[in-house]
Order: C-alpha cells, then sequence, then structure tokens
C-alpha cells in the first residue's frame, strides 16, 4: 500500500508538470466560447424576438402581387418572426451570400406570377442554402417552403374553381370582379390562419429547459473530451517501468489506480478551471437560464457536486481508451471519436428527443447517457439512485478494463 | 528524388499497417457511420406532438393524412382521446397536444361559410419553442385545404347565389380546377437539385464529424512525425529537409484516413457522386496536411502540439457547419480546412479556395522551416 500511494505521489508530480499548460488551454476554450457569446449577442442573436433566418429575393420582383405578397409577409404574418426577406440584385445578393449574411437566397424566375394567375404552376422559386450539404437548418426550410406552397395553391383551387362555376353557369362577365372578392377574402385568411389554433402553455413541468439541458450537455462534451487535452500524460509510456512496479509489488490495479487517480485529479482541475468563467456569466446575468434566474451563481455551484462523480467516470473512460489505445496516435483518435459519437448518441448536440427510438435507447445505455441523465437529475436537485448506480457501474467497469490491459501488456 | 519518396512512403505505409490498433481506429469511423446511418431510417422528429382527431370525421381524417404522410420533421403519436393528449405532453413525452373540435368538419363548414379564422384546434404545449411555432405553421398548412375548399363552397352558395349547387357539383368543379405540387425547389449553388439527396436530419451532421475526425488524423500525424523526431528516426534528414519528410509522414496517414472518409460517406447516406466525393476529399487531406504540419511547426513539442487539440475541437465544432450553421465569424471559419470541405461538396468555389489557402498554408510552412533552420 505505501509503494501504491508513492506511485500515486510520483504520477502527481507528473500530472501537476501538465497543470499549467492544461490550465491555459482550458482558458482558450472558455475564451473561444466566450467570445462566441458575445458576439452572438452583441449580433441581437439571442434578442427577444428570436433569430431571423434573412432571406435574399433576387430576380423579377416587379410584379405588383409579388410585391404585396413580400411586404405582407413582412408586415402582416406570423412567419415576420421567422424570417426576413430582403429584396436585392443578383450581385448583391452573392456578395451578401459569400460573406455570411444571408441564409439562402431565393430566385424568383421570370413569369413567376403569370404562372400562379393562369394556374400552370411550371415555374419553381429556387433557393439556395448557405449550408455546404442539407442540415437541420435546410429541413426545417423545406417544411417552411411546404407550407407557403400548400397554402397558395389551395388558394388557387378555390378561385379556379369558382371561376369555373361562374363559366358554367354562363356569368363569364362577373369573373373578375368575384375573384378579386374571392382573392382579398383568402389573403385575409391566410394571414389570420395563426388563430386555427388556441393555444395553451403549461410551463416547465418536471422538464428541463432547453438552456438548462444545453448547459448541462456543454459541460458534459468538454469533461468527455478532456482527455485530449491530458493526452501528454500518456507518452513515453515503458513497459519495463510497469514490470519493474510489478517485481515491487505494485500490480496492474495499484498502478492503474495510482494513475488514474492522478489522471482525475487533472480532469477535476480542468473541471474547475470551466467553472469559474461560467460562473461568472451565471452571477453577471450573461447567462440566461429559466431555472436559475435571479439566484445569480448559486445554484451552479451547489450543482457542482454533482459533475464530480461525472468528471470521475469520463476520468475512467479516458483512461482506459488510453490504456487500450496502442500508443498516443490512436489514443487521441479513439478519444475523439467515441467522445464526438458518443455526445452525438447521448444528446449533447442535438437533443436526444429529436431522434428515433433505438438511437436513443442506445444514447441512454452508453457512458455519456448515464452522464447525462445523472447531471439533468443534479441540475434539478434529486438524483436518483439508479443514476448513482449507472454512473459507478460504468466507472468500475472501466478501472477493471484498464487494469486488465494493463496487465496484458506487461504480459507479452 | 521522387522515387526515394515513393519508397518512404511505402515503407512508412507498411509500418502504419502492421500496426493493429491503427487499423482498429480507422474501423471505428465507418462503424459509426454505418450505425447511425442505419438506426436513422427509424421515425423522429425534432418534437414529438400528441394527436387527437375526431374518429369518422372526414376532414379530421384528410387532416390526418396530411399529417403523417412521411418525411416530416416532427413526430406524431396519435391518441385515442383528449386526455391521453394532454397528459403526454404533461409527462413530458410530447412536446405539444393538436386536440381538433368534435366536430371539425360542421365548425370548419361554419367558419368557411362565414369567411372566418376561427379555432378548431387546442394547441396545449410545455414551453412555446421556435420548433413548435414552425410546427403550428405545419398544423394551419394541414387545416387549410379543407377551409379553402370550404370558403369556396360557401362562397358559391352566399355570395353567387347558387344555394341549389350539390356538394357532389361543387366537388366536382373544384377536383377539376385543383392546383398541386410545390412552387418552391432547394437547389445547391452547383444546380443540383436537394431532392437527388435523401438523408435525415440525424444523417446530416455526419459527414461534418468525418472531416473533424480526418482533420484529427492529420494532426496526429503530425504528433506521431514529432515522436519520431525526439526518437532520432530523422536524424539523417537535414533540417531544411524535414518539412517534405513530416508531409510523405503524414500522407501516408491521410491516405487511409481518405479512403475510410469516402466510404464512411457512402456508409452513413450522406455520399454524392464519386467525381465530386473523390476530388474533394483529395483537397481537402492536402489542407489538412499543410494545415497540421503548420501548427506542428508552430507548436514544436508534442505537449505543446496536444494542448491545441481541445481548443481546436471546439473552434470546429463551432464555427464548421457541422451540428449548426452560423452566419458569423467569417474570419475564424475560414481558418478551418473542414470548413472548406464541407462547404465544396456543392460548390467549387470553396474547392478553389481550399486549394489557394492549402498554398498558403505551404508556403507559410516553408518560411518557417527557413526561418527556423538558420536559427539551428
Amino acid at each position: 500500500m505505501k509503494r501504491t500511494a508513492a506511485y500515486f505521489l510520483a504520477q502527481l508530480k507528473r500530472a501537476a508538470r501538465l497543470l499549467p499548460g492544461q490550465i491555459l488551454a482550458d482558458i482558450a476554450v472558455c475564451f473561444c466560447a466566450g467570445a462566441l457569446v458575445c458576439l452572438l449577442i452583441a449580433q441581437g442573436a439571442f434578442a427577444a424576438e428570436g433569430t431571423r433566418y434573412r432571406i435574399g429575393m433576387v430576380g423579377n420582383l416587379s410584379d405588383s402581387y409579388l410585391g404585396f405578397g413580400i411586404a405582407a409577409v413582412q408586415e402582416m404574418d406570423d412567419s415576420r418572426f421567422m424570417i426576413e426577406l430582403v429584396p436585392m440584385s443578383e450581385q448583391e445578393a452573392d456578395e451578401a451570400f459569400r460573406r455570411g449574411e444571408l441564409y439562402a437566397v431565393m430566385r424568383v424566375p421570370e413569369g413567376l406570377m403569370e404562372s400562379i394567375v393562369y394556374g400552370k404552376n411550371d415555374k419553381f422559386v429556387t433557393y439556395t442554402a448557405m449550408q455546404g450539404q442539407q442540415g437541420l437548418g435546410t429541413m426545417v426550410m423545406g417544411e417552411i417552403t411546404d407550407v407557403a406552397s400548400m397554402l397558395v395553391t389551395c388558394s388557387q383551387s378555390a378561385i379556379y374553381a369558382m371561376q369555373r362555376v361562374l363559366s358554367e353557369q354562363g356569368r363569364g362577365d362577373e369573373i373578375g370582379w368575384e375573384t378579386d372578392k374571392l382573392n382579398l377574402a383568402l389573403i385575409q385568411m391566410v394571414l389570420s390562419r395563426g388563430e386555427f389554433g388556441e393555444v395553451e402553455v403549461l410551463g416547465y413541468g418536471d422538464g428541463l429547459s432547453l438552456e438548462l439541458y444545453y448547459f448541462c450537455g456543454a459541460v458534459l462534451l468538454f469533461l468527455l473530451l478532456s482527455g485530449l487535452l491530458n493526452s501528454a500524460l500518456f507518452v513515453h509510456r515503458k513497459i519495463a517501468l510497469y514490470s519493474f512496479l510489478k517485481a515491487r509489488g505494485v500490480g496492474a490495479f495499484r498502478q492503474v489506480l495510482g494513475e488514474y487517480l492522478a489522471y482525475l485529479l487533472l480532469v477535476l482541475a480542468g473541471l474547475l478551471t470551466l467553472c469559474l468563467p461560467l460562473g461568472f456569466g451565471l452571477a453577471r446575468g450573461l447567462l440566461a437560464i429559466p431555472e436559475w434566474e435571479g439566484m445569480g451563481a448559486a445554484p451552479f455551484f451547489a450543482f457542482l457536486p454533482a459533475l464530480f462523480p461525472v468528471a470521475a467516470m469520463f476520468a475512467a473512460l479516458q483512461f482506459f481508451l488510453f490504456e487500450a489505445a496502442d500508443g498516443i496516435v490512436n489514443g487521441i483518435l479513439l478519444q475523439l471519436i467515441c467522445g464526438i459519437g458518443m455526445g452525438y448518441l447521448s444528446g449533447y448536440f442535438y437533443p436526444s428527443a429529436f431522434f428515433p427510438e433505438t438511437m436513443r435507447a442506445l444514447g441512454d445505455f452508453l457512458p455519456s447517457g448515464a452522464a447525462a441523465r445523472f447531471a439533468q437529475a443534479g441540475a434539478l436537485g434529486k438524483i436518483p439512485a439508479a443514476a448513482w448506480a449507472a454512473v459507478f457501474v460504468w466507472l468500475g467497469v472501466f478501472m477493471l478494463l484498464a487494469a486488465l490491459f494493463r496487465k496484458r501488456r506487461m504480459g507479452r | 528524388m521522387p522515387g526515394r519518396m515513393l519508397v518512404r512512403f511505402m515503407l512508412l505505409q507498411k509500418r502504419l499497417l502492421k500496426k493493429g490498433g491503427f487499423l482498429l481506429m480507422l474501423c471505428l469511423a465507418p462503424l459509426l457511420a454505418a450505425g447511425i446511418g442505419r438506426l436513422s431510417a427509424e421515425s423522429a422528429g425534432i418534437a414529438v406532438i400528441a394527436l387527437y382527431l375526431p374518429e369518422g370525421d372526414a376532414s379530421a381524417q384528410e387532416v390526418a393524412d396530411r399529417l403523417l404522410k412521411d418525411g416530416g420533421v416532427f413526430r406524431y403519436v396519435p391518441c385515442g382521446d383528449e386526455a391521453e393528449a394532454r397528459d403526454l405532453v404533461e409527462t413530458g413525452e410530447a412536446d405539444a397536444a393538436w386536440i381538433f373540435d368534435e366536430d371539425l368538419t360542421e365548425r370548419l363548414e361554419e367558419l368557411g361559410e362565414k369567411r372566418w379564422v376561427r379555432p378548431v384546434v387546442t394547441v396545449v404545449e410545455r414551453k412555446d419553442s421556435v420548433p413548435l411555432i414552425l410546427g403550428r405553421e405545419i398544423l394551419s398548412s394541414a387545416i387549410y385545404p379543407s377551409f379553402s375548399y370550404m370558403v369556396y363552397a360557401g362562397y358559391v352558395r352566399d355570395e353567387l347565389g347558387l344555394a341549389k349547387m350539390t356538394d357532389e357539383e361543387l366537388r366536382r368543379v373544384y377536383d377539376g380546377a385543383a392546383v398541386e405540387g410545390s412552387l418552391f425547389q432547394m437547389v445547391y449553388p452547383d444546380e443540383t437539385s436537394g431532392e437527388t439527396e435523401d438523408f435525415t436530419y440525424v444523417q446530416a451532421p455526419l459527414r461534418g464529424i468525418l472531416a473533424v475526425w480526418f482533420t484529427f488524423v492529420g494532426l496526429a500525424a503530425a504528433l506521431w512525425f514529432m515522436q519520431d523526431e525526439e526518437k532520432g528516426v530523422y536524424g539523417r534528414v537535414p533540417v531544411t529537409g524535414r518539412l517534405s519528410v513530416s508531409y510523405i509522414a503524414g500522407a501516408a496517414f491521410l491516405l487511409d484516413a481518405a479512403a475510410v472518409l469516402l466510404l464512411s460517406c457512402k456508409l452513413a447516406g450522406v455520399f454524392t457522386d464519386w467525381k465530386r466525393e473523390v476530388i474533394s476529399c483529395a483537397v481537402f487531406a492536402v489542407c489538412v496536411l499543410a494545415f497540421a504540419n503548420l501548427l506542428r511547426m508552430i507548436c514544436r513539442t508534442p505537449r505543446r502540439l496536444g494542448m491545441t487539440f481541445l481548443p481546436l475541437l471546439a473552434a470546429m465544432l463551432a464555427f464548421c457547419p457541422v451540428f449548426l450553421n452560423l452566419p458569423y465569424f467569417k474570419a475564424g471559419k475560414l481558418l478551418l480546412p473542414p470548413w472548406y470541405y464541407l462547404q465544396s461538396i456543392h460548390n467549387t468555389r470553396y474547392l478553389y479556395e481550399m486549394a489557394v489557402y492549402t498554398a498558403v498554408l505551404v508556403l507559410v510552412s516553408a518560411v518557417w522551416q527557413r526561418v527556423q533552420s538558420r536559427r539551428w
């Protein structure tokens, strides 16, 4: 036991040498994240009216009906809270698109309005999204354009049907006047379509707000990927040293334990470094979390101890991955692919509710899922026994596996 | 000289492929891609909507058919009654409930005749959010076809004075005049239609994840080269020639990783066409090689290089269009190779920009190398 403690102290010294660099890198991460948040605030991305997609409109916009349509969307329609349509020339749109100021560019073809008025609908408004390949944003935009198409084509159908009725009745001279009347009535109804639903908002209930969900997700992702920062601890490892230690009575498990405890302190130091700017942001009201509103940083610091078991489990996972990998290079790549893969499946990037059932079950089962459940329960102030058990079972499994790999390595 | 470089490259490749750990690590990327690609086939949505529609009502059936058709971004859970729908929202199993009036057809007829828009659905939400605002738009568009028909029918009977027209006659004329199809079409900058690609938002981030992984393979190669340098493997190579040697070492890693990247994109379901993918991947590989080597030269020690990994990963995840596409920080994005690669898939301009950026990186590296070798 004495020798294990001595080995732990030696490892602690190694870890301490890494600490200044690690703190610097943590500060760099915090600085990047802080700069991102500050710039987003400065550019109005978190403004009370929410983020609006800025869309450039180019092409033939001279038609009065189209002009009215754009003005109606901008001034009266519910979609004005989501979309900002900006008429511009092709060149202006191209430049704005390149500067990243537009979310998409919509091109209105020649003769679009004639095509709609005569019911041909053979001209398409094409839209080009900024994203390289389709992502969630473009897919949401596809839904919005489907809604717009449905509103236009159904209104067209009603008007053409009314015109046919008049023609069949031999009252063709009334078509112009009646078309205008029905058209105006339909436009009015399209603009007030939001009134089809009567909204009842229940409040948060027992769930987490999206802000707190992502706050937990960001902290957990940092912990999960912090192995990348600590990789230097695993450089220059010698099997001869392990065999020598074993000969002196420090077996594989004790070696792993000594190294793991030193590694854990490094992970915890990283967590504490991250907590200072987070606590500052919460205390100054820069980070708004509905559940903690008006309470400053106190709820966060009360939540902090709940992150320690999770940090211990992630440290064990990282330690195991470095132990299992053949060399530091493979270790880093393993940390990266496992960290991002697990984080994605367990809902650190998109809420896990977005995923199919099997994927969610898999995400929940993974260590990252157990950590998410534990941290989310901790943020709400009550951690169930099952969450404790899951975290400690994974911790035990990783320690055991790390010791087995060390034993195998020494036996080579 | 090229012959010697090829021999060096082949020897490094042999050394790499003999390492079981490296091969295993390479296999993880396609495994993740294939796994997520396969799992994403199941139904999923950005919000869960509990749906209560009265049974036997014709308009309710039409609305249900429109909402439950495949391909939307919401997941619907049909409920037997109003209480069940509300319960799902209260327990957090659904984000919202849409509870339709029991006499939906009658109500729409009444509103259509009067040409009024009034509530026909009770929308119960846990909390208002952007997906649920979009959801309400989809809800309106699902009701609107039935409603616009009622408006037409009411208009013909009341305003045109044709009260004797039967429902069958009105429906016949309407169906004859009905206009269908979308007025919008998504196209990429290279004029490819968005409809040619068939994948869900669950698969969409995979190309970005793989691009970040690929960049880290380049960085790991640089770290590997540094370790070899410390061991004296390149002791006989003069300092001025180290840059080209480090490019050969990195190329050995990235050639394997490029094959894995292409395979993983195919397995993930985000693959476009061979010519485009291979060209983008090749330019991306050279860009990553130049980027990782410049970073290696700036950092000078494996420890310092290792310290840059986490901030670099954070920057890539935030600025490159992997999970979200922020229209800010263009200058920061221009420094990251994955950003060019992800944009270049449907826009050749970014391919040229990536090539120019690569040339700049190589040039800066050469100057840096010269300055460093003079110090020695």
